[in-house]
């Protein structure tokens, strides 16, 4: 008996054929990182609850459309973008309302909850989206033409939002007397 | 900065290895841009930092029975079965005719084709009934479950998010309390320093 890995692209092909069960291994393999991508965009935790049972209601409801299921990640991440944006844009007057108050604190020297909440301060202040740039390359790893697909824009766009967040970042989190070159 | 080399890509690991140690070379030759990558390296730390939280609710999905064919209906959809139990009906229509007609002087021609068309119509109108009504009726049932159950999982939702709310609000409290703690304590130590006056 030969033991291997089941791969998602094992469950994608059970799940298209009507397993449930399969879907709900995948699902149970991505909703943490769908969760705190949508919780860090929408920044309310019911809210991102509430859509990423919807993103994966969706994905299973269009799984017969994946071309090609090595695309998996970047095609649940942009069903996802697409949820968070319908919210962001429903709710944008009330977001721009409740913006967090602006902080000057500098990372060096912090205690990890400090840490915490100065880089939540941080990606707050960024724009809704510079801070999904800062996201899917930072949190998730995903490369700049798998971010343009997931952000249906060209790479130029997404390497200047990515850069411009960065820069404000740096501002916040690595000052200039508090940076690491001594 | 003057220099034409792309930290940022090289910090978020976007540069293939041949371009990686082109701007390794050079960070090594400028000050600026070294310190520029150590800024960019303590943001993405700073970054990082931050952990992923559990998702308080897990997602899954079930299959409901409701929705799936019972065997009335899968046995209306297949296509044999349906045509022998078609041909029973109209052989078991053609005898009640031949037995019940009254007996007239000239024996009228019916059309087989017809009996047929007027029997699959009575018994799919028959069967699609039945069908609605026990789907209705499986429906009705399977909402009234699901709402209920929706209705509880809520409750103990709610009650589990106040407690949360709670115990943040209290460890709010505590660090607010914490660091006004710490403000006296500077202030009152500045304040003693600003009154002995330099010391000679």
């Amino acid at each position: 008996m030969i033991f291997r890995e089941v791969e998602d692209r094992d469950l994608i092909a059970k799940a298209r054929r009507g397993h449930v069960d399969a879907y709900n291994v995948l699902v149970s393999r991505w909703e943490k990182r769908i969760f705190n991508y949508l919780l860090r965009l929408v920044r309310q935790r019911e809210d991102a609850l509430d859509l990423s049972q919807d993103v994966f209601l969706k994905a299973y409801q269009n799984l017969k459309k994946l071309d090609d299921p090595a695309k998996f990640p970047a095609w649940l991440f942009r069903i996802a973008h697409n949820e968070a944006y319908s919210l962001l844009r429903k709710n944008r007057p009330e977001a721009e309302l409740t913006a967090e108050p602006r902080m000057a604190e500098a990372s060096a020297g912090l205690f990890p909850i400090e840490m915490t909440l100065a880089v939540r301060g941080a990606l707050g202040r960024l724009s809704d989206d510079q801070r999904e740039a800062v996201l899917l390359k930072v949190y998730q790893g995903f490369k700049f033409e798998e971010m343009a697909e997931i952000l249906a824009c060209p790479v130029s766009t997404v390497k200047s939002r990515l850069y411009t967040a960065l820069d404000l970042l740096k501002q916040t989190l690595a000052p200039v007397n508090a940076g690491g070159a001594e | 900065m003057s220099c034409s080399i792309d930290l940022k890509a090289y910090a978020v690991d976007e540069l293939p290895k041949n371009e990686r140690g082109v701007v390794e070379d050079h960070v090594r030759g400028c000050q600026s841009c070294r310190e520029e990558l150590d800024r960019l390296n303590l943001t993405r730390s700073a970054l990082a930092s931050l952990e992923d939280e559990e998702i308080p609710r897990r997602i899954a999905f079930v299959s409901d029975r409701v929705f799936e064919p019972r065997w009335w209906r899968t046995m209306w959809r297949s296509g044999p079965a349906m045509g022998f139990a078609s041909a029973a009906l109209l052989a078991a229509a053609i005898l009640a005719h031949g037995f019940a007609r009254p007996v007239g002087p000239a024996a009228q021609f019916v059309d087989p084709a017809q009996i047929e068309q007027r029997v699959e119509a009575q018994v799919s109108a028959r069967v699609e009934a039945q069908v609605s009504a026990r789907m209705d009726a499986a429906v009705a049932k399977a909402v009234n479950e699901a709402q209920a159950k929706q209705a509880a999982e809520f409750a103990k939702v709610l009650n589990a998010t106040e407690n949360r709310l709670e115990v943040q609000r209290r460890s709010d409290l505590a660090t607010v309390q914490q660091a006004a703690d710490y403000y006296r304590k500077q202030m009152a130590q500045f304040l003693v320093a600003s009154n002995e006056g330099p010391v000679r």
